[in-house]
């Protein structure tokens, strides 16, 4: 059942792990989608400027399938539509008022929902801009509401450096009954519905921890549920599936008893020179919101999302849809006397060729290369932490030869993104970032 | 550390303009960078996921190999003193044989290291890509693998050969097929047979000296086969050669600067290992191989066969530049197969290999070198053979 490999990620020790608590940040006076974070989504406006929107009101759309609307995060005006290059869509920008009104989707299911059909539970979370937390486990876009998958996968637990634990968004009786609700919703889109939990992460109430079905053992990213689905998965039928993650479950739970769009989201904030804990906020919060202290924003990379998945942005950034950590980390852009000669007592690494595998202490991580781009010189790293057993460094050589079915055949549809490869590589070769465009690029041709 | 740091910030920037774009040394500017990059640490911020980056880099996983390589280069070193030393008939204490070893061997690293940053430095400017870093092992790593005696201009053609031919014909580091020091050294013994065979040992000899020999006779461990050997008897009669099983481990008879000493290579093998650079797969897949080999050799011996047929399959271990091969030049990750099953084999059959050379073959006592080429040229089929093993067990898509 758990992934049999244990990734030699675990040798390191990332300092920031937050404190056990939760913080309420200030209620932010505005706040924003951001359709670019979305993969493969092309988007089209539903909204202009000036515009006044409620909470779920759909601001934009999916170009390729126009039932797909992702819902406003809040109510007020669009005070400003950012584009980045070649027009894509950054980020819609909404001035929250006072009183937010909530778009009016009809009676909830609530208490009836076990009487709810799958078309038409599909239905209400389409109209109500909730199937976006629906995601496809193998392109890890937006789920396809047509297809019927075979298995949809909860995420509780995302090792990706920092994310909010499962007891840190169960924490109230709320909470873990939204949840429960939304595991039912679940099952009435797919009778296969697995729970995938770390065994690390603390137990919670009897009931839930009777439906967690996986107990992943390893550090990030064993969790992760393309990982765990590709370890499962026996045939090509079951290839197919949908995930979710665990603290969307609770938003899909909120949503079907009360009806509103639910806007709330617990993020973990970590850096190494501010206060490292998980914050109450809300979808699309402006980052900053969600700092307490005094620093000097332009030193750090404000990155969300995780250090391995996330994104690069600045204090001006915003928590995305699926976005529930934010970490801030240096560039070091400082040439480092004789670097490769040091012994390294602090410098964070997966090989043992740094003193450092002797520090038991958590150590700080950077933006940084650490090294300039080589050929590959077929040191087998890449391979070796590889989570979903696909030969890196070989897949690598095919799809720069243009032989994309034979990068195929190597597994590319299998790979998770979880950017290991990348990572672990001494020659910097950008191993992910090109499976992902491939497997973007394919994705597009495809259909 | 400040003033030094400042200092050598304006050493580097002073210059910069020239290899610049534009500059009149732009075609040096692989030359520049190689040397800033190697004495201030690039940094250049993570663009794509993941946004972190591991500190190890090839810079770093190149300098753990020259950190292996130091016990066989120290020893080499004194080694080289000390025969030539004897055979010149000069006192042998530690101070005067490590400096005599020095003056011999340190040209040969120089001349090697030298022409081999002249060749990359060429195809770095002629391709217009950065000088890698794979030349800092290549350049000594060939030089501990030839005799003392070695004539300077022959360690320059050799490397030529090896970075030229063995390398860059190929496209560069990460795509040729040979480890390029070994086909420098496989260059030289085809090319200068006369220096190179190895029957006779291979002693630098000062002539200055008082009372100096001008010929040393002898013969190194693994041509004693030439010699008729009564049969069941060669372990004896190396010994009376002055090769026991302990002086081939130690390696302190004449031979290679740095191949002769299988404990050097050994505590290389150990560092090699425990950083994670080299395979352990790989190195003990040779010592498998051979000793196999050499045990099933001994079962087949018989009086009428060859005499090294009988003898103990440690000393194979021991003997020749087999450890140092193995340690070294077998665990080049670019020309060894990059599967972990392929490794397994491949190690084995350079270990199979060497011994059938050695026994098979006198005339080739560096038969470890030859096995490594040989194999260098199976570890793509190797590879190829267990990826598509690899690829039937996955499920496909569509
Ligand atoms: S190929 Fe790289 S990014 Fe894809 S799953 Fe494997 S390690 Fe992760
Ligand atoms: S980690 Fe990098 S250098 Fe090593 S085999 Fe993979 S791609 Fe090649």
């Amino acid at each position: 059942m758990n992934p049999k490999h244990s990734f030699p990620i675990k040798r390191l020790k990332i300092a920031g792990q937050p404190e056990h608590r939760i913080e309420a940040a200030p209620a932010p006076g505005e706040v924003a989608a951001m359709p670019e974070r979305i993969p493969l989504l092309k988007a089209r406006l539903r909204v202009d400027t000036g515009d006044r929107v409620k909470i779920g009101t759909p601001l934009y759309e999916d170009k390729e399938n126009t039932d797909i609307v992702f819902a406003s995060p809040a109510g007020g005006q669009v005070v400003d539509i950012r584009y980045g290059p070649r027009r894509v869509i950054r980020e819609i920008v909404i001035q929250t008022e006072k009183a937010e009104e909530h778009e009016d989707f009809g009676a909830p299911p609530g208490a009836e929902l076990s009487r709810t059909t799958r078309p038409r539970l599909v239905q209400i979370l389409l109209n109500a801009g909730m199937w976006p937390l629906f995601r496809d486990i193998v392109y890890r876009s937006v789920a396809d509401p047509a297809e019927t998958p075979a298995a949809i996968w909860v995420a509780m637990d995302n090792l990706d450096p920092f994310h909010p634990p499962p007891e840190i968004y169960l924490s109230t009786p709320a909470d873990l009954r939204q949840f429960k609700t939304g595991l039912h919703a679940l099952n009435i889109l797919c009778e296969h519905t697995h729970v995938c939990k770390s065994a690390k992460s603390a137990d919670l109430d009897a009931e839930i921890e009777n439906r967690v079905t996986h107990r992943v053992r390893g550090a990030y990213p064993a969790e992760d549920p393309g990982v765990v689905h590709f370890h499962n998965k026996t045939t090509t039928s079951e290839n197919r599936g949908w995930f979710i993650r665990g603290q969307d479950v609770v938003l899909l739970g909120e949503f079907l008893e009360t009806g509103s769009f639910p806007t709330r989201r617990i993020a973990a904030v970590s850096g190494a020179d501010i206060e490292s804990r998980y914050v109450s906020t809300r979808i699309g919060a402006p980052l900053h919101t969600l700092i307490s202290g005094v620093i000097e924003p332009d030193k750090y990379r404000w990155v969300t999302g995780g250090l391995f998945r996330g994104y690069s942005g600045s204090i001006k950034s915003y928590l995305g849809l699926y976005e529930t950590g934010l970490f801030l980390i240096t560039e070091s852009n400082k040439r480092e006397l004789f670097g490769f000669m040091r012994p390294g007592t602090n410098k964070p690494t997966c090989s043992r060729t740094f003193l450092s595998i002797f520090n038991p202490k958590p150590l700080s991580m950077d933006a940084d290369m650490h090294g300039a781009k080589r050929a590959c010189v077929n040191c087998g790293n890449c391979t070796r932490v590889c989570p979903v057993n696909i030969l890196p460094q070989f897949t690598y050589k095919c799809i720069r030869a243009g032989e994309i079915e034979e990068a195929l055949s190597h597994g590319l549809l299998d790979c998770v993104e979880c950017g290991l490869c990348s990572y672990v590589c001494p020659s910097k070769i950008e191993l992910c970032h090109t499976f992902q465009e491939t497997r973007h690029a394919y994705f597009r041709e495809r259909i | 550390m400040g003033r030094i740091e400042t200092t050598l910030r304006k050493i580097f920037d002073i210059p910069r303009k020239h290899f610049e774009p534009g500059g009149r040394l732009e075609k040096l500017a692989p030359l520049f960078e190689a040397i800033e990059d190697v004495v201030f640490f690039p940094a250049e911020a993570t663009r794509h996921r993941p946004l972190v980056r591991d500190s190890l880099d090839l810079k770093r996983f190149m300098s753990m190999v020259l950190v292996a390589l130091i016990p066989p280069l120290l020893f080499g070193i004194y080694n080289t003193g000390y025969h030539t030393r004897l055979a010149s008939g000069m006192s042998t204490n530690l101070i005067s044989t490590a400096g005599t070893g020095l003056m011999i061997v340190l040209p040969v690293i120089i001349v090697s290291y030298a022409v081999g940053l002249f060749w990359e430095l060429v195809f770095a400017a002629v391709r217009k890509h950065s000088i890698s870093e794979g030349f800092l092992v290549t350049g000594l790593l060939f030089p501990l693998t030839l005799p003392p005696t070695i004539p300077l201009w022959q360690v320059a053609v050799g490397i030529t050969f090896g970075v030229v031919i063995g390398k860059e014909v190929f496209g560069g580091t990460g795509r040729n097929i040979f480890n390029p020091a070994l086909t420098a050294r496989a260059f030289i013994f085809f090319a200068y047979p006369a220096q190179m065979s190895g029957d006779a040992v291979w002693v630098a000899v000062r002539q200055n000296a008082a009372g100096a020999a001008d010929a040393v006779t002898g013969a190194t461990p693994l041509a004693v086969t030439t010699l008729q050997a009564p049969f069941n008897h060669i372990q004896e009669m190396l010994a009376s050669k002055g090769y026991t099983l302990a002086s081939l481990a130690i390696g302190n008879y004449p031979g290679t600067i740095g191949g002769t000493s299988a404990i050097c290579a050994a505590i290389g093998a150990l560092i090699l290992i425990a950083a994670g650079i080299a395979s352990y797969r790989i190195i003990l897949g040779c010592i498998a191989g051979l000793l196999a080999t050499g045990f099933l050799l001994n079962l087949l011996a018989t009086p009428q066969a060859m005499p090294w047929f009988s003898v103990n399959p440690v000393y194979h271990l021991a003997a020749g530049g087999f450890a140092f091969g193995a340690a070294y030049m077998a665990t080049d990750p670019v020309t060894a197969p990059g599967t972990d099953r392929a490794k397994w084999i491949y190690g084995f059959l350079i270990g199979a290999l060497t011994v059938l050379i050695r026994v098979v073959n006198p005339a080739f006592p560096e038969g470890v070198m030859l096995a490594i080429l040989f194999m260098n040229m199976f570890a793509p089929l190797l590879e190829y053979t267990e990826i598509r093993l690899r690829l039937k067990k996955r499920i496909p898509h569509v």
